[in-house]
């Protein structure tokens, strides 16, 4: 009985049919490519790229030069060095950030107590040159006070689940 | 000639206040008696009370007024004539009669720089028995007196001489504390403006008794009267050979400074006032080493109350085992009670302990001034618990109180009525200790100024039962850890008002967050 | 077992005890850790903090440890739950006023407080109103205060109390009021002062120079020996990325305790110095021009070789390292040189040959303290050796007594027995010896013709003569007066007649192995004497050498004989120096500079006054092109074809030193039996020999912090007058 059954199957093609079912039944379907980088995909207020320092509104960095992520970065991609600032404050005179070392983990951000490095949701740069993936103080404020809009709405939204 | 009239009228802190100065004046501007300057008698509500001399009796009128003076002279009263203010005689006010005056027999009786007549009422009887039975005559007789310290901490007298006579050293000291600063006690003054020469008297045989030649006495610098008449005893003891080098030609040296202290409540603590004797700021110091091993400038020492002092001429005199005889259980003699506070009759109580409280209050003190049922009295100074109505019955006796978490102190008795808010005694208790704290140790230091926090949060309703239990650890934490007894025993007002007056934490009805 | 021993309980763990021994000395020895921040066992007890409130069976309230003497058959509980909930109450009570400021702390990471928290602290504070403000208090250039942070442990005030003997700190007001304070506004001052920083437990007091530039997590801590003055004193480095951060001590009980004196703390500011000699330097045409460091080091062994023996000269620091040294004299060795000194501050030589094998204190440092009489003659000591000077403050108040004999007068925080001054030193020191010697020795005869003691002089005789362990001691500036020999002679023949014992406290901080290594004209390896003496420093700098080797002297500065050592050396041939530091006087006087690490960046050895050898590591990376000193002469000696200098470390050096040496007793005893004659004049006031403590050697002397000191600036002001 199956064997005729077999039989039949191979003279109609059957198995292509259902092959081509498949076809037919996802050309209706709606699009799940991308067609990047005209386009995007959704991203969370999560998502860990590129590094920045942040300010207050006031214009005064954040960071106070207490070194957390540098000791808590496990790539050692962090180098710091910090000195007494004009207003006697703490302040680093160096914060460097190896972007080749840099793992992306988040750890500088959650060591960080007064939320200054931030990895924001920039992941498309790119480096020409050797030694541009030194992040460096003034680079990272600069992503900083350019992107800050979204990095404060960022932390908004992540900021109930904390 | 008719002898003129002896008129006493007292040159005392609490008299003085309320003009008797002026009423001395008056007197002897309008009559030609002779006026006396003597102490008080101890009944406050009296004072001014003027005495007269009329046969062999002392006839009382008070409270007079400067004004009142030229009604008493229409009366008469030189010869104790009638008139509004009549008490009758001294001795059978009852106030006065219902008392065991020892330590202050002589107080109010006598002009207290008169030394003749200091010898005349039985003084330096006490110092003479004991510079006949030498230093371990005397400590016998204070070990078996009972005698335990009257500063509050009710340490037994004799073990604490001993440990000074026992200790080795070139120099020994005996040191008086006078820095009363526990509210609603007033003893120590009296004692030391209406009897000062029986305070000389005891330091003289604590002195002898350790074998100490040097006694400070730590005056505090509210009472400029005390220490100007204490001053004057000085001169007076010294001008009659009873203190000085060579007293009464029995080779023993002794003499005695005045100390003033500079308005801090933590010098009354023993440690902290040999600092500020020193000169140094009034800090505690640790113990071990004790005051009578390593005292003052190091060497061993005697700490002792004035009241405590002071009995002990009386107890040489009487012999320590009759001075035992009154009293109950493990507190022998008498106390000097001070009445204070919402009560009509205030004033000195002199009594053998075992008297209730109720007794005090009730039948020396007449009740409350405003007329108000009792709500709860404070005994033993602004650390002492709150005890309420209900329990006036307890004795006093130091195992007894402590028993209750309570304690005698100074024997000062502050009566509160019904109108008392309870809460703001305890928020008061814990704000005492965070100004007067010396901020030596952290409990006591951080643990009154935020105590009063809480209360405030107790009494703001939030969070109530959470800062009711901090509270509660909070008064752990400062008793368990305090270096001295300022920190550790501020929480006792603050427990005992949360627990017997639990209402008054409450918030106000229809409040309820 | 005596009366005194004690056994008691320590959780469930008997253990041995002395009476009179308070809980935590117990339980600290036993390895049991009861939280503590009041209690440090160099000061007295305060018991003030609570931390270390323990259990102690049949007491009705937890006792603390720090305050609670040991009795027989105690039990004690630390980790009992009520010993915890006191504890833990104490904590929260601490941290109620402490800010929140950890992560800009410098304390941050070794905090006793931030310890404790994470071990005794609760997650969220249950009082949040607000905390308590103190305004800070200026300490001065080197201790930063922020005091709303301080616990109120007292320690600090301890210290100054009990240790400096100068209560610069103090308590001010009561209850939550309190603070602690200076009592009039001034700095602390004293040479100890920085000590402070390492008390607090807290970040209340810290470290000025070192505020905010590093975390104590990231540094590395490497053992380093101090190289200002004779005592050794051994201190921790802590560095990173090759820098020196900070010192701190390193406990040795024998030498410095706890303790490390200013100087040794905040000098090492003066090796990042602007003025550091960034490569080899060579004079060409009155010009100076970089040369590497092959062409340098050929260029200078080819004046060496060139030069006849007996015309090269060899100054060397008192506080170059033993291997330096001894590479030296080598050298020197080699090329039939004995023109080689290393007492670059010393005057009078006259009686050299009489010098002790190597200077030397008599006796180990801890046992100056219980020395029952002390006389120190010549000597600012508190300037000179501050570790030597605690310890002669604890031996006066031990109850022994310390009397001083200076033609100025110092200030001592302890009673002086007797201060000798207003009069010249020879002339004192005479008017002791007659008082303590029953006949004159020949050697002093001349000296004391005439001399009647004074009434002080004769007491300091008895008081030696009546001790059972007496000491005198000779300073720095007995040793650089103009007549030593005579101070020297008259010294000991106080000390034999008195049978005190003699010792001398030496320059820099390692004339010992200098001596040790021959590095003296007169003497060679181990004592022994050159048969041709060789030329001294004064007569180096009188005679237009052909060629000089300087080893980390700055002459101006380091030579004190002469006035004009600079315009001296100028009119030499060929001026060589080993300098970590281009400073002006050198670029005037030499031809050619060779960059060596300082103290911090080179192996070494020092000999310390008692005679201890201690050895240390580099600690740091040498700035730009400077090399270890014993490296540099290391080549130098390869070029000259010095036979078997193929050193490859410093331990080599060491050990070749060592077995030469053999075995070698330092003996103070005085030997010499010719007389000396009288000082004409020459007994001067010691004011103007006396070099500041912030002036001893070149990196203090470019230390920034301490040149800020008070104690830096009048001194300063002094010398300018």
């Amino acid at each position: 009985m199956s064997k005729i059954q077999s039989y039949i199957k191979t003279f109609v093609l059957w198995e292509l049919w259902q092959g081509l079912s498949v076809t037919l039944r996802n050309f209706f379907r709606p699009d799940v490519t991308v067609q990047y980088p005209e386009d995007k995909t959704p991203q969370s207020a999560r998502f860990r790229g590129l590094h920045a320092l942040r300010r207050y509104p006031n214009g005064e960095e954040r960071c106070i030069a207490c070194k957390l992520c540098e000791a808590v970065c496990p790539a050692l991609a962090i180098t710091i060095e910090s000195d007494v600032a004009d207003d006697g404050t703490r302040r680093t005179t160096r914060y460097d950030i190896d972007l080749f070392k840099c793992i992306y983990c988040g750890f500088c951000e959650e060591a960080c107590p007064v939320d200054a490095i931030v990895e924001t949701r920039i992941h498309e740069y790119h480096m020409e040159a050797t030694g541009e993936n030194i992040m460096t103080k003034d680079k990272l404020l600069a992503i900083g006070d350019k992107f800050e809009a979204m990095i404060s709405a960022d932390k908004a939204a992540d900021a109930p689940y904390r | 000639m008719r002898s003129k009239r002896v008129v006493y009228v007292p040159n005392e802190t609490s008299a003085v206040s309320l003009g008797a100065n002026e009423v001395a004046e008056a007197i002897a501007d309008k009559t030609d008696a002779v006026i006396v300057r003597n102490g008080s008698r101890g009944m406050c509500w009296l004072e001014p009370m003027v005495e007269v001399v009329v046969g062999a009796e002392r006839i009382a009128y008070g409270p007079v007024t400067p004004e009142d003076v030229d009604g008493l002279i229409e009366s008469d009263f030189l010869n104790g004539g009638k008139h509004d203010l009549l008490l009758g005689p001294t001795e059978e006010i009852p106030y006065l009669k219902n008392q065991d005056r020892w330590t202050f027999q002589r107080c109010g009786l006598i002009n207290p720089l008169d030394l003749a007549a200091y010898l005349e009422h039985g003084g330096f009887s006490g110092l003479t028995h004991a510079l006949e039975s030498g230093p371990r005559g005397v400590l016998e007789q204070v070990k078996k007196s009972g005698l335990r310290g009257r500063g509050g901490a009710g340490f037994p007298t004799g073990i604490k001489w001993q440990t000074v006579a026992d200790a080795k050293a070139d120099q020994k000291y005996v040191t008086c504390n006078a820095d009363e600063g526990d509210s609603g006690t007033f003893s120590d003054r009296m004692l030391m403006e209406g009897d000062p020469l029986t305070l000389i008297e005891g330091m003289i045989i604590a002195g002898f008794a350790v074998g100490a030649s040097r006694g400070y006495v730590y005056l505090r610098s509210e009472y400029p009267l005390t220490r100007d008449i204490f001053e004057k005893a000085l001169k007076v003891a010294r001008a009659g050979g009873w203190l000085g080098d060579d007293i009464q030609g029995s080779g023993f040296d002794f003499d005695i400074d005045l100390h003033l202290g500079a308005g801090s409540y933590v010098c009354g603590e023993e440690t902290a006032m040999l600092e500020s004797l020193e000169g140094k700021a009034g800090v505690i110091r640790y113990k071990p080493p004790l005051p009578a091993v390593e005292g003052l400038f190091g060497k061993p020492t005697v700490v002792n109350n004035v009241i405590t002092l002071a009995s002990v001429p009386n107890i040489i005199a009487m012999s320590g085992d009759r001075y035992a005889e009154h009293g109950v259980d493990r507190s022998k003699g008498t106390l000097a009670f001070q009445l204070a506070g919402n009560v009509r009759r205030g004033g000195l109580v002199e009594k053998a302990f075992g008297v209730s409280l109720r007794n005090l209050i009730e039948d020396f003190g007449g009740g409350t001034a405003s007329g108000r049922p009792i709500r709860a009295v404070q005994v033993g100074g602004p650390l002492g618990a709150y005890v309420p109505a209900a329990q006036l019955d307890i004795l006093l006796d130091y195992e007894k109180f402590a028993e209750i978490g309570a304690m005698i102190g100074h024997g000062g008795i502050v009566v509160f009525d019904d109108t008392v808010d309870m809460a703001a005694q305890a928020r008061f208790a814990m704000e005492f200790c965070a100004i007067e704290s010396c901020g030596k140790c952290t409990p006591c230091r951080i643990g009154a100024v935020r105590g009063v926090e809480v209360i405030d949060r107790i009494i703001a309703n939030e969070n109530r039962e959470a800062n009711l239990d901090l509270l509660d650890e909070l008064c752990d934490t400062m008793i368990d850890g305090s270096l001295c007894a300022m920190g550790g025993m501020t929480p006792f007002p603050v427990r005992s008002a949360v627990k017997y007056f639990p209402e008054d934490f409450m918030p106000p009805a229809g409040d309820n967050k | 077992m005596s009366d005194t021993d004690v056994t008691i309980e320590v959780d469930g763990v008997s253990m041995p005890a002395t009476k009179g021994q308070m809980l935590i000395e117990v339980t600290d020895k036993a390895g049991i850790y009861v939280p503590r921040f009041c209690y440090h066992s160099k000061l007295s007890i305060a018991a003030n903090c609570r931390m270390c409130l323990v259990e102690v069976e049949k007491a009705p309230k937890p006792l603390p440890a720090c305050a609670t003497p040991v009795a027989d058959g105690m039990k004690v509980f630390t980790r009992s739950a009520n010993a915890i909930a006191a504890q833990k109450a104490t904590m929260e009570f601490l941290l109620i006023n402490h800010p929140l400021d950890c992560p800009i702390c410098d304390q941050g990471g070794e905090c006793e407080l931030q310890d404790l928290a994470m071990g005794f602290g609760r997650d969220i504070s249950r009082y949040n109103e607000r905390k308590r403000v103190v305004r800070d208090k200026d300490l001065g250039p080197l201790v930063s205060t922020d005091m709303t942070r301080c616990i109120h442990c007292t320690r600090c005030v301890r210290f100054s109390q009990e240790i400096e003997g100068l209560q610069e700190l103090g308590t001010i007001g009561r209850a939550e009021d309190m603070k602690i304070s200076m009592y009039i506004e001034k700095s602390v001052d004293h040479e100890l002062s920085g000590n402070i920083i390492d008390l607090c437990p807290v970040g209340a007091l810290n470290n000025k120079p070192y505020r905010y530039s590093a975390r104590a997590w990231e540094m590395l801590q490497r053992e380093a020996v101090s190289p200002h003055d004779c005592v050794g004193t051994n201190m921790y480095a802590h560095v990173l990325r090759g820098k020196i951060k900070r010192v701190v001590p390193r406990e040795n009980e024998a030498i410095n305790e706890t303790w490390i004196a200013d100087r040794d703390r905040f000098s090492y500011e003066g090796i990042y110095s602007g003025d550091r000699l960034p490569a080899p330097m060579l004079r060409v045409d009155g010009n100076w021009t970089e040369v590497s460091w092959e062409d340098a080091l050929a260029k200078a062994a080819e004046s060496l070789k060139a030069a006849d023996g007996s015309s090269v000269g060899i100054v060397s620091s008192p506080s170059a390292t033993l291997e330096e040294s001894h590479l030296l004299s080598r050298i020197a060795e080699h090329l039939s040189c004995s023109n080689i000194d290393h007492r670059t501050r010393c005057r009078d030589f006259t009686d050299q040959q009489n010098d002790p094998v190597m200077p030397w204190l008599g006796c180990a440092i801890q046992d100056i303290e219980q020395a029952d009489a002390i006389a120190v003659v010549g000597s600012n000591l508190r300037r000179e050796a501050p570790i030597i000077a605690h310890r002669v403050r604890k031996a006066a108040l031990n109850g022994s007594a310390v009397s001083m004999v200076n033609s100025n007068e110092y200030e001592y925080h302890f009673d002086v027995a007797d201060y000798e001054h207003g009069a010249g030193l020879v002339e004192m020191l005479a008017g002791i010896a007659v008082a303590a010697c029953d006949t004159l020795p020949d050697s002093i005869a001349a000296v004391c013709d005439g001399v009647k003691p004074s009434a002080g002089q004769k007491r300091i005789a008895k008081s030696l003569r009546k001790a059972e362990s007496g000491l005198l001691l000779l300073g720095n500036i007995a040793a650089r007066h103009e007549a030593f020999s005579a101070i020297r002679a008259l010294a000991a023949a106080i000390a034999e007649a008195t049978g005190a014992t003699l010792g001398s406290l030496s320059e820099g901080a390692n004339s010992a192995g200098a001596a040790l290594a021959g590095v003296l004209p007169h003497r060679g390896r181990g004592g022994k004497k050159r048969s041709d003496t060789g030329l001294d420093v004064i007569q180096m700098l009188d005679k237009k050498l052909d060629v000089t080797l300087l080893c980390n002297v700055e002459p101006d500065a380091d030579i004190l004989a002469s006035a004009n050592a600079v315009k001296q050396l100028a009119d030499h041939k060929f001026v060589i120096a080993l300098t970590p530091f281009a400073s002006d006087d050198l670029r005037e006087c030499a031809d050619l500079l060779l960059p060596v690490g300082t103290f911090a960046e080179s192996a070494g050895t020092y000999v310390n006054c008692e005679g201890r050898w201690q050895s240390f590591h580099g600690v740091a990376n040498p700035v730009d092109e400077a090399r270890p000193g014993w490296k540099v002469l290391r080549v130098l000696a390869n070029l000259l074809q010095v036979p078997d200098s193929d050193y490859q470390t410093s331990e080599e050096v060491r050990d070749e030193l060592k077995n030469l040496l053999g075995d070698i007793e330092p003996d103070n005893r005085y030997r010499g039996d010719t007389p000396i004659g009288r000082p004409n004049g020459a007994d001067a006031p010691d004011r103007e020999i006396d070099v500041p403590i912030y002036q001893v050697d070149a990196v203090v002397r470019r230390a920034t912090a301490l040149q800020l000191t008070p104690e830096a600036q009048r001194t300063r002001a002094v010398a300018e007058d």
